[in-house]
């Protein structure tokens, strides 16, 4: 082993051994020519000593041999005759490297977003294949709903009533405003258990993490840890153990900061500061604050756990279930209408810590997973066409090949030669995938984890060596089609035939990598078709609001303890003084915004036994503008009126679909339902809204009802929305700016088109269609080249059987007829297995698709349409050439 | 010196003798076959045709060190250093080499 790497050195100072080697022997015959026969004559001497010495030469190669290292040597040829036959040939190597850089780069750029959302483990945490996150899983209504965050109170069960596990931890991820007055910001925290800290090999760079007595119910220490670097630029690094820090309501002592590099188990960006999660929790103004780790109402946290090294994943998950039952059972004592165990058939699963990794990825994880499969088949479909150009290359040069086979040169050689040249290829094709890469995966990166900082594909090892495969695997499948079709060429026959005989040969192995990338090309482009028309739904799809001209306006209270009254009273002035900010048309106070915010409580009717079954009743509380200022139209009836107040008869909205599950047969308008509790007095319904979407974009039946903020719960009236006259982004920052003035103390508010917020809604799809699209037409470009690389090298060999047709009276419709039909018929056997393909992976994409069918026939049409014309399009310039055959010099050439 | 006092060396040897003449003394390439001529009285005598190929192979394997050095007469030569590693090798050879000749003895003067 340490022989061979000194040879390897050796061979590469070769040269400065072989001049040491002639001085040292130059030496040793100097000596000897002294020695032996000093005094004699001078000329005598010499060829005295020369001939003691013996052969020169043979010593010096005998030495030489030492560090000459054969493979070496052929490996440097090798690479210099690769290198010297791309550079003859610059236009099918500069396509080959543009098609493979391509490749390898869309390949790149997907795993650094993938590796960055799913797969990376997190930094610092020790053996992070045995930590897990806990998510609950029951059913509701033939629904299996998924739960990533839990409450309080069930992982203090969980922890106790499971025995799979060595440490188990609790932490929540938010935005809360850090610091005082003018300085105060916005920022990520996180508040975790004292446990957290104990998964990672992280030492604090400075002070100390959170002890386990500063981590109690009912109210933890108000101590904070910080990020390293958020200490590092708001802090500028300095000592700050046991400096005050204001974070949300909480006023913290410091008394850590984490190390550099740390984020915990942040998906996105690193917190800014750490507290105790039962700190955070205890010091939440009203109830939440006081029965977080006694009731099961509020899931707002995470559990993370490390399962003990003889626990299998299924044995922990098992001992999980258990524990979820028996706290589902803890739960339904304190609320009877949950359904029973059996029913809802609870279960908790230890999962991956990432989400997009997790049981339900969520749709915009899954669309990423098919969107990386699909660079995946770019790349093969780039690496089928280089092959082709490859073997278009060694059929031609078959005779040569032949030549050097009769001429010695081993078999093996060649194949090598082959190897090192698509070697050389792919390693060009990696660089210019990084290029890719690096600008492609900005743009990615933008498009699915909304993160505009700069990419670091050339310094990420993790990317580099994904990149680096995909380009050797490249390197094999171009390699092994000249190596298998190719080299294979009879020695004899190939000698004896001139380049007419025999030379026009149909390639089955070409004809079977353009079917199959045809195939590839069809099954990307339905998918794009899929996908766009999919995008095309959902941006027609009325959502029952009209988002273009809305901003909404959150006021955040820093959890300042402001009585309900109090809190009515702000939210009325908010209202009064947006209303009179110029440029507003109409505003309105409500209670949730949409996709963000949603709240549910049973409705009692009577007639109907248990709306319990009909779907989930969301409301939402709006004051007398609502439905103008959401652009909601009332389809029977009326929306909120000036006379709807606290004191009137209570009123309610409903939506078209909640009127139709709960009163089919009889008009809504009138009815009485109770809402809360069958006790409560009736609300009528006045009026039916059109559905909107809510929840999310999916919602297929949203049983939704509206009630007057002032006749219901006005504390809970957080937003206002505001309806503008032009548009709103450019105003957002004098209605904050305005409405902030209301605030009092520490309190502020957030100002965002809602636009914005329903472009995030609409972003898998959105990425899907972009992605797909680009990656489809990259592929129906490269399957063209492809196709017309093939059909015109089939023609200039034709030329001579085209010349002798055209001699015998063949008409110019008859030679184009011949030559195109050939593009079609590969274009068509590419179709049809694209079609069955696609077919194949329909049941698959069709969850990730907005009232789109993945098997549209209209799709699959034009796809396949586009793609045989592009087929005809591709082969007939080279059938134009074929039309000017002139058999006269053809038939005499040669 | 006439051939029929040359004698052909044991396979394997050769190493061994150059690993032992530089346990000595560090020496250039000429350096060693003298020495090793005139110890073994003009017995042995290392052909140059082998004793290089020698010193590179050994080199590699790190039994020895090649440095660029003045000699006396202030001529530039090639000096090579044994190694630990050429040290320990040097051992394991000679001992190897005792156990040949014992063996080669018995069977040649049988007790």
């Amino acid at each position: 082993m340490r022989e061979w790497l000194a040879r390897i050195v050796d061979w590469f100072r070769r040269d400065r051994l072989d001049a040491e080697l002639r001085e040292e022997l130059e030496f040793h015959r100097a000596q000897l020519e002294r020695d032996t026969h000093a005094g004699d004559d001078a000329v005598e001497a010499r060829w005295a000593a020369r001939r003691r010495f013996g052969n020169v030469t043979r010593v010096r190669e005998e030495s030489r041999d030492r560090w000459s290292v054969p493979w070496l040597d052929h490996l440097q040829q090798d690479i210099r005759y690769a290198m010297r036959g791309l550079r003859r040939s610059p236009g099918f190597t500069l396509g080959a490297i543009v098609t493979l850089g391509l490749g390898i780069g869309a390949n790149a750029a997907m795993f650094g977003v993938i590796d960055r959302l799913m797969l990376r483990p997190h930094a610092y945490l020790r053996d992070a294949g045995r930590v897990h996150r806990v998510y609950l899983q029951y059913k509701e209504q033939d629904r299996q709903i998924t739960r990533e965050s839990i409450e309080y109170t069930r992982y203090l069960d969980l922890r106790r009533w499971t025995t799979s596990f060595s440490a188990t931890a609790a932490y929540a991820h938010g935005a809360q405003a850090i610091g005082t007055g003018e300085a105060a910001r916005e920022r990520p925290i996180a508040a975790v258990s004292a446990s957290f800290f104990g998964f990672f090999d992280a030492r604090p760079a400075l002070g100390r993490f959170f002890l386990a007595a500063e981590d109690t119910t009912p109210v933890g220490a108000s101590v904070a840890v910080l990020d390293y670097g958020f200490w590092k630029s708001d802090f500028g690094g300095r000592n700050v153990l046991g400096e005050p820090i204001q974070v949300g309501n909480i006023t913290a002592t410091i008394v850590g900061v984490a190390p550099r590099g740390f984020t915990g188990v942040a998906e996105d960006e690193a917190p800014a500061v750490y507290v105790p999660i039962t700190a955070y929790a205890g010091n939440l103004p009203g109830e939440d604050g006081k029965s977080y780790f006694i009731h099961y109402y509020w899931g707002w946290m995470n559990m993370m756990v490390r399962r003990k090294a003889d626990v299998s994943v299924a044995a922990a998950n098992a001992d999980l279930t258990n524990a979820y039952a028996r706290s589902w059972n803890a739960e339904r004592g304190e609320n009877r209408s949950l359904e029973a165990v059996s029913e809802a058939r609870p279960r908790a699963v230890a999962s991956s810590l990432r989400s997009a990794a997790g049981p339900d990825p969520g749709l915009e994880a899954r669309t990423l997973v098919w969107v990386s499969g699909v660079a995946v088949v770019v790349l093969l479909i780039a690496c089928a066409n280089v092959a082709n150009l490859f073997l278009a290359r060694a059929l031609r040069r078959r005779r040569e090949l032949a030549l050097r086979v009769a001429l010695g040169v081993s078999r093996r050689r060649l194949v090598a030669q082959s190897f090192t040249e698509t070697i050389v290829l792919s390693l060009f094709g990696f660089a210019a995938g990084l290029a890719v890469a690096q600008w492609g995966g900005a743009v990615l990166r933008r498009l699915f984890i909304g993160e505009t900082g700069p990419t670091d594909v050339v310094t990420d090892g993790r990317t580099l060596v994904v990149a680096l495969l995909a380009a050797l695997g490249a390197a094999l499948l171009t390699g092994l089609a000249p190596v298998f079709f190719g080299v294979r060429a009879d020695v004899a026959s190939a000698l004896k035939s001139g380049p007419r005989e025999g030379s026009y040969q149909r390639s089955r192995a070409r004809g079977a990598l353009l079917v199959a990338q045809g195939a590839l090309s069809m099954v990307l482009l339905v998918g794009a078709g899929l996908f766009v028309r999919s995008l095309e739904h959902v941006r027609e799809k009325r959502m029952g609001f009209d988002a273009d001209r809305l901003l909404i306006v959150r006021r955040n209270l820093r959890g300042a303890d402001m009585s309900d009254s109090a809190q009515a009273r702000l939210g009325r002035q908010l209202l009064a003084t947006a209303q009179n900010i110029p440029g507003v048309e109409s505003a309105a106070w409500i209670s949730s915004v949409p996709f963000w915010t949603t709240s549910a409580v049973g409705v009692f009717v009577p007639g109907v036994p248990s709306t319990r079954g009909l779907g989930l009743m969301t409301y939402q509380q709006g004051s007398t503008d609502y439905f103008r200022t959401m652009g909601t139209r009332i389809l029977r009836g009326r929306g909120f009126t000036n006379d709807d107040r606290a004191t009137s008869p209570r009123v309610a909205v409903v939506s078209e679909s909640m009127a139709r599950v709960l009163w089919p047969d009889a008009n809504p308008i009138g009815q009485c339902m109770r809402v809360g509790a069958d006790t409560m007095p009736c609300t009528t319904v006045v009026g039916v809204a059109e559905d909107v979407a809510h929840v999310s974009l999916a919602e297929d039946a949203p049983n939704r009802y509206y009630v007057p903020i002032e006749q219901f719960r006005p504390a809970a009236g957080y937003a206002v929305m505001l309806r503008m006259r032009g548009d709103p982004s450019a105003s957002a920052e004098r209605v904050r700016a305005a409405l902030q003035s209301v605030m009092p103390g520490q309190t502020y508010v957030t100002v965002r088109p809602l636009s914005a917020v329903v472009n995030g809604e609409r972003r898998s799809w959105r990425v899907g269609a972009t992605m797909f699209v680009a990656f489809g037409v990259l592929a129906l470009v490269v399957a063209a080249v492809g196709l017309y690389g093939v059909v015109a090298y089939n023609v200039a060999q034709r030329m001579q059987e085209l010349g002798v047709r055209v001699a015998l009276g063949a008409q110019t419709r008859d030679v184009v007829r011949l030559v195109v039909g050939q593009g079609v018929r590969f274009a068509v056997a590419g179709v049809t297995l694209g079609t069955v393909l696609a077919l194949l992976a329909a049941r698959w994409v069709q969850p990730l698709l907005f009232a789109q069918s993945a098997t549209d026939v209209r799709v699959f049409g034009t796809v396949g349409g586009v793609l045989v014309l592009v087929a005809i399009v591709a082969s007939g310039l080279p059938a134009r050439r074929a039309t000017r055959v002139d058999p006269n010099t053809v038939l005499r050439a040669d | 010196m006439t051939p029929a006092n040359k004698r052909d060396l044991l396979p394997g040897t050769l190493d061994m003798l150059i690993l032992g003449t530089l346990a000595v003394q560090s020496m250039h390439g000429y350096g060693i076959a003298q020495h090793i001529q005139r110890l073994s009285r003009d017995v042995l005598r290392i052909e140059e045709g082998s004793l290089y190929p020698a010193l590179q192979r050994m080199r590699q394997k790190g039994w020895i060190k090649a440095q660029w050095g003045q000699t006396p007469n202030n001529q530039r030569a090639r000096y090579y250093t044994i190694t630990p590693l050429g040290q320990r090798q040097l051992g394991l050879q000679e001992a190897g080499f005792a156990e040949l000749l014992d063996a080669i003895g018995r069977v040649m003067r049988p007790a």
